[in-house]
């Protein structure tokens, strides 16, 4: 790292709230520092950390990728709509790609909010909808060779009727 | 007329391409140019089930109907988020 480094490979930031890709390590707390509002009283920070093992096989290492200007726009799209539908301060949703070493965090969500259901509920729904709805594959390394590994699509999307926009 | 075509996960390995650019005949539909790939590349079409597609980064029905220098990409399920 020199430091000249852009932090952010493509950025969103849209009412206070923050969507972004990076190739560099995430820092939350950097980014709750940012959303933190004098009225907010909880801060809810979730990170999806990278597992030493997949059902007791042990992962090597892991490598992520986008399709960048759709994941961002996605990432966009399920915050705003969260931002909408509980009481709220701020959110920031940011994805890291590429090669992930053991313990490192690929996905940062972070929700500010006056009380803390609000801010719970926010984070959890900010992961779950963004492992179904945004367009980020895994590739996971293992001692013997390497797979893409295939979750699932929110089926909604399926027809195109979940576009929102 | 002409389209972008992007790859992406599983299907990127499958086909050996990352991007392509298709020349095809007006009225072509998301689904006719996946079937025109996948008689080039057999195994695709054991993944189309599980796939959804994409014109110009939104989601769209496989019935949608290609435009000039559409940017189509096909979308194996997704995986992001540790």
């Amino acid at each position: 790292m020199t430091g000249d480094e852009p932090k952010f490979l493509a950025e969103i930031r849209c009412d206070g709230h923050f969507f972004a890709l990076t190739r560099s390590p995430i820092d939350s707390q950097a980014l709750a520092r940012e959303l933190l509002r004098g009225e907010d009283g909880a801060v809810v920070v979730f990170e999806g950390v990278v597992r030493n093992n997949t059902k007791g096989r042990p992962t090597r290492f892991l490598e992520y990728e986008c399709y960048e200007s759709m994941a961002l726009r996605q990432m966009e799209q399920i915050g705003m709509e969260i931002a909408q539908a509980h009481a709220l301060g701020r959110i920031s949703i940011v994805h890291r790609l590429g090669r992930l070493e053991i313990g490192e965090a690929s996905v940062s969500v972070v929700v500010t909010a006056p009380h803390r259901q609000a801010a719970f509920q926010a984070a959890l729904e900010g992961i779950n909808r963004l492992k179904r709805e945004v367009p980020i594959w895994k590739k996971e390394h293992f001692e013997d060779g390497a797979v893409w590994v295939e979750g699932e699509w929110d089926e909604t999307l399926r027809a195109g009727q979940k576009t929102g926009r | 007329m002409v389209v972008k075509v992007l790859f992406f996960g599983v299907l990127k390995d499958l086909t050996g391409l990352a991007e392509d650019t298709a020349e095809v005949p007006a009225g072509t539909s998301i689904s006719d140019l996946f079937a025109t790939y996948s008689r080039r590349f057999e195994t695709l079409e054991a993944a189309r089930p599980s796939i959804l597609f994409a014109r110009n980064q939104e989601f769209v029905s496989p019935n949608a109907i290609l435009a000039e220098r559409d940017e189509v990409a096909f979308l194996p399920p997704v995986s992001g988020g540790a």
